[in-house]
């Protein structure tokens, strides 16, 4: 790794980053343009995120004092866990331990540095672990191990038995590191009794892992405080995505990015729900006055991603999406699951979702462990993908009730456990009416294929399939 | 003596697989170590563990699998679809590594377009990545499901006395593999590395009773002959399955001898035995989930380091390859870390990323033997 | 004391001969299909130049992917402790070597004689590699030689795969429709390399003084890059063709061997 990088603690620099960009809107359009020249790299982003209104601010926001949590968790006293995406850190908040979730400083790092999370990437193969390994989490494990960031305390994931990639960066950095590490181990089925207990036991397992390292039990008032919370986000989810549906969608194209980061960054907190609650103002309007959410007011196509979004710098997925007068209706991660999402009732699926349930504190755990195994990939790519709960039901459901004109796949070469199925899988959506992308780019790393490729490539299937002129 | 080893080691029906059929008994393959050869053993059945040698293509694997995965599950699939499994009566998948259980959606995806492609019993086996109590649990009640669907589709029933009668003639197989890895790592090295190899693979196609058989007259040979290996660089071969003899043979050369391994077929797949008394799936179970040392089993590195070193000082090895097949990330990410520790404790090590099967590269791996070679006569 | 060393790599192979660990002949040629072909044909080259026959040769060792296959060698050994050997002899102070070759690179820690103490190579594919390079030039339709001074007129070099040769070239075939300038183009091309190569040399720890071999040393654009990516300088071989070194490690091993035989 280049000398220079080591020279600032890299989860610092973005969280000034992003303080700074919070800042910006504080004062007079004139203003906000002068200052926005100063952050050359995340100009795009910005403009895009703060183009939205009420919630680009509060995610900004967010996201600042997401970094600012991490950044001072040591001197409050509290402990640290790196943990990942489809782990909720609900539990973590409840414990006060400080989530540092790979995969969204991963993204955070992709949107304001030059280089994206390049070096650090690579930083990664210099000790030892693999370059086919996922970038998602390579990005930002590099920077940690390095010692380029806060100490970790304790490394926490849920992925084993869903993507032995995404455990894989965990355990190395507990082995690298000398962390204490635990897993929640996701059995292939997701229902039925064996499975619940299973997963019921080990999330009180995990439990009393957090509980041994911090030193302190589990406060049950706490709990349930977060997890009403979480309910609060669920039934606001549930609305905001219901509204996708909606003939044209009146949602633009970068709100689903934001309802799943939310959920991510403070699950159960109120700064997700505030973010979700200024989300649903604009959502609600647009509908009531049957307003498309794109820029343009024109919606041609829904596009439907059935796995995760590209995070290329400036947010340009999405851009393109706007620009093609694409509607996009969500992907794989903002799908929790809960009983109160629309998609749960619509399908007849409440046997897939979780339910919360505040009785007490057996009950907590229950629903919390419900929860976390229904997070997003840790659902659904468990078992077999054309198994009952699983990704393909799942995918066409979803896509149907969209009404969806076709679905894409895009995820990261390090995605072991998709790429051993995606083309089967394309093959059955295929059949099942719905024309699907598999793009070979790296969601989190330019250098595996340019944007501009992924970009004409994305236009060559829509001009191919007869979806656009 | 060895050669009827290797003349099972390297054909996937071979001779005592045939005969077998011949008198109509049952094949059943298996993707994994973690499988019980127990459970189908005590049904009559011969545990077949499941390989991809011989595969000169991908054209039929590349049609399921995407690009970016282990080639060991791709060569098994196209051998499959090229109807070279044409023996088998049934499969088991487990999710071993994520390259190896979408084996399950591939394979049952071939099956729809190539009908004699999938035996007629195709089973999920689902072990756990982690042992504690709740996922020992899981894992005997999926012993007993496992159980259950072959009484069912074979149409036998499994008593424990069967069990136990299994349990002890793989045990008695265990012990006689560990007497061999003894002469193999002793002083005066008894077998070559790719010859042992040959061995264990053997083991995993020829009845065990067979097999135990053939394995004590071999024993008895090698300690009643005067051929030694001696005078030769000692290895010790870590990471991804390997059932290729001759990728050992490569190493081996004119100059080394491969004295220990950890691999899962190797060391792995024999050390440890199964208790004998008590229930016996839930003895299995145990085993199987508890005494299998494969980076699957996440966060347990420090006990796969100590198995090392502990290895490493018995077989008085000068240096280590620790090798993986191309996107095994599991192997290929602890390797780094071994490599990190063990050079820090003296031990030179190599790393190696290579291919499986028809991708192999001799060259390459070659020069770099030769140069840690050099590098150890040092 | 004539000793030589005769190095057959996949794209060129080259023979040096020395008398008392002094060079007297050296050639390169482009590699023919058959490795003892090209081995025989630069060996009578060099042979021809010093004005000498093989009889003369106390001692030769082969190296390279074909040294098994050359006919006349008294031993084979590997390219790694070639490169380690050579550099060392050609500059003193190194202790780290970089060496990228046509179909693969290496990085090696070495000790005061030029012996290995860590070495690494690059995995099976092309990226990193002088194939690489040599695909990249092509279709972007400048010469090997020509490539590395692009880098040096670059004013936005573009950021490109290094993982993967397959995916570079697509991206280099959309980054000239898009038209870009060749100089951003081969910046990238060259700094994807280096990048390539840095991960690689942090592997193994590097150690001062560092030097770099084989036929990529002589691209400034890779070389600048890395340095700036590993924050160190890379020393120049001055003295031969940095392509040559495999092939003079092999002839100072050749003296070696020759010496301790003498020595027993």
């Amino acid at each position: 790794m280049r000398k220079e990088l080591k020279e600032y603690p890299f989860d610092w620099m973005i969280w000034r980053t992003f303080v700074a960009a919070a800042r910006m809107k504080a004062g007079s359009e004139k203003e906000y343009s002068q200052a926005v020249k100063q952050l050359p790299y995340f100009r795009g982003i910005l403009d895009t995120i703060y183009g939205i209104g009420e919630p680009g601010q509060l995610f900004i926001e967010m996201v600042a004092e997401y970094f600012e949590k991490i950044i001072f968790a040591r001197k409050r006293g509290q402990k640290t866990a790196i943990t990942t995406f489809c782990f909720s850190p609900a539990v973590f908040y409840a414990l006060d331990i400080v989530p540092i979730t790979l995969e969204l400083v991963t993204v955070a790092m992709g949107a304001t540095y030059k280089r994206g999370t390049a070096d650090f990437l690579d930083y990664c193969n210099e000790v030892g672990f693999t370059e086919t390994s996922c970038s998602s989490q390579r990005g930002t494990l590099g920077a940690y191990l390095a010692g380029n960031g806060v100490t970790i305390d304790m490394v926490v994931c849920d992925s084993p038995g869903v993507c032995d990639t995404n455990v894989n960066a965990f355990a190395f950095a507990s082995a690298y590191l000398d962390k204490p590490f635990f897993q929640l181990n996701m059995p292939p089925d997701l229902t039925g009794a064996r499975s619940t207990e299973y997963h019921r036991a080990d999330y009180r397992a995990l439990i009393a892992f957090l509980e041994e390292q911090i030193g302190r039990k589990l406060d049950t008032e706490k709990l349930r405080e977060i997890l009403t919370e979480v309910r609060k986000q669920d039934i606001l989810m549930a609305e905001l995505e219901e509204l996708q549906i909606l003939v044209p969608n009146p949602l633009p194209v970068t709100f689903n990015l934001l309802i799943y980061a939310g959920r991510f960054l403070f699950a159960g907190m109120p700064q997700c729900t505030r973010l979700l609650e200024s989300l649903l103002k604009i959502g609600r309007e647009n509908a009531r006055q049957n307003q498309s959410g794109l820029s343009s007011g024109k919606e041609r196509l829904r596009g439907f991603f059935c796995y995760i979004d590209h995070y290329g710098q400036d947010l340009r997925l999405w851009h393109l999406l706007d620009q093609m007068e694409i509607s996009y209706h969500g992907n794989i991660l903002s799908k929790m699951w809960s009983q109160d999402a629309y998609y749960a009732k619509a399908l007849d699926r409440l046997e897939d979702a979780y339910n919360i349930d505040t009785t007490d504190l057996d009950t907590l755990i229950d629903s919390i462990a419900d929860l976390n195994s229904r997070m997003p990939m840790i659902k659904s790519i468990r078992g077999p993908y054309d198994a009952p709960h699983m990704w393909l039901q799942d995918t066409l459901a979803l896509a149907k009730l969209h009404r969806a004109d076709f679905i894409v796949y895009n995820g990261t070469p390090g995605c072991r456990n998709t790429w051993g199925m995606v083309k089967p899988f394309a093959r059955d959506t295929e059949k099942n009416g719905f024309p699907t992308l598999i793009l070979y780019s790296d969601a989190f790393d330019m250098r595996v294929e340019s944007w501009e490729t992924t970009a004409s490539r994305i236009e060559e299937f829509l001009k191919v399939r007869r979806l656009r002129p | 003596m060895i050669d009827a080893f290797h003349e099972s080691s390297t054909t996937l029906f071979n001779r005592h697989v045939r005969n077998w059929k011949t008198d109509g008994g049952k094949v059943v393959g298996y993707t994994c170590s973690y499988v019980p050869d127990e459970i189908f053993h005590a049904a009559s059945i011969l545990p077949y563990r499941l390989r991809g040698v011989g595969a000169r293509e991908m054209n039929i694997a590349d049609a399921y699998f995407g690009p970016f995965i282990c080639s060991l599950p791709k060569c098994l699939l196209q051998l499959a679809g090229e109807g070279k499994y044409h023996f088998l009566d049934g499969a088991v998948v487990t999710p071993g590594c994520d390259s190896m259980r979408r084996l399950d959606d591939c394979w049952r995806k071939a099956g729809e377009d190539r009908a004699e492609a999938l035996p007629s019993f195709f089973f999920h086996y689902a072990v756990p990545h982690k042992t504690a109590d709740y996922s020992l649990k899981w894992f005997i009640e999926e012993t007993r499901r496992l159980q259950a669907a072959v009484e069912k589709h074979f149409n036998v029933t499994i008593t424990d006395y069967q069990l136990y009668d299994s349990i002890g003639i793989y045990n008695e197989g265990r012990l006689l593999l560990s007497r061999l890895d003894a002469l193999r790592c002793a002083p005066d090295v008894a077998i070559s590395g790719a010859d042992a190899l040959a061995v264990v693979l053997a083991s995993t196609t020829i009845p065990r009773k067979s097999f135990n058989s053939l394995l004590m007259d071999l024993i008895a040979q090698i300690e009643a002959g005067s051929d030694r290996i001696s005078g030769r660089k000692r290895l010790m071969l870590v990471g991804s399955a390997n059932d290729d003899v001759e990728l050992v043979r490569l190493i081996e050369g004119d100059e080394a001898v491969v004295v220990a391994d950890n691999l899962c077929f190797g060391a792995r797949f024999y050390a440890d035995l199964v208790e004998q008394d008590g229930d016996p799936v839930a003895a299995l179970a145990k085993r199987y989930l508890y005494h299998n040392d494969c980076p699957r089993m996440f966060g347990d590195y420090k006990g796969r380091l100590s198995i090392l070193k502990e290895k490493i000082e018995r077989a008085a090895v000068d240096g280590v390859i620790l090798q993986n097949i191309r996107f095994c990330d599991l192997h290929g990410s602890e390797n780094g870390i071994f490599e990190r520790d063990l050079e820090a404790a003296g031990i030179p090590c190599m790393r190696i990323e290579r291919e499986y099967g028809p991708l192999v590269e001799t060259g390459r791996i070659r020069m770099r033997i030769d140069a840690f070679l050099e590098r150890l006569e040092k | 004391m004539i000793t030589a060393g005769c190095d057959v790599g996949s794209l060129t192979s080259k023979a040096v001969i020395m008398r008392d660990n002094r060079i007297v002949a050296q050639e390169v040629i482009r590699s023919r299909t058959k490795p003892a072909e090209s081995a025989v044909a630069v060996m009578n080259m060099a042979l021809q130049k010093a004005q000498m026959t093989l009889t003369d040769i106390v001692f030769c060792v082969g190296t390279g992917y074909g040294r098994d296959k050359i006919p006349f060698i008294s031993e084979a050994v590997s390219e790694i402790s070639c490169h380690a050997r050579g550099a060392r002899w050609l500059l003193p102070t190194v202790k780290t070597v970089i060496d990228i070759g046509g179909q693969d690179c290496k990085a090696m820690r070495i000790d005061k004689d030029g012996k290995i103490l860590k070495f690494i190579t690059n995995d099976k594919c092309a990226s990193g590699t002088g194939r690489f390079l040599e695909v990249m030039a092509r279709i972007i339709n400048v010469s090997l030689d020509d490539l590395g001074g692009l880098s040096a007129r670059a004013t936005a070099p573009i950021a490109l795969a290094n993982a993967c040769t397959v995916w570079a070239q697509a991206d280099v075939i959309q980054h000239l429709n898009d038209g870009i300038s060749a100089e951003d183009i081969g910046a990238g091309i060259n700094n994807a390399m280096a990048s390539r190569m840095a991960v690689l040399a942090n592997n193994i720890g590097l150690e001062r003084d560092l030097c770099m071999t084989g036929g990529v040393a002589k691209n400034a654009g890779v070389v600048s890059a890395l340095e700036k990516l590993l924050g160190m300088s890379i020393k120049r071989i001055k003295k031969v063709d940095p392509q040559l070194v495999g092939a003079v490690g092999a002839a100072l091993i050749a003296g070696d061997k020759v010496e301790r035989r003498t020595a027993s």
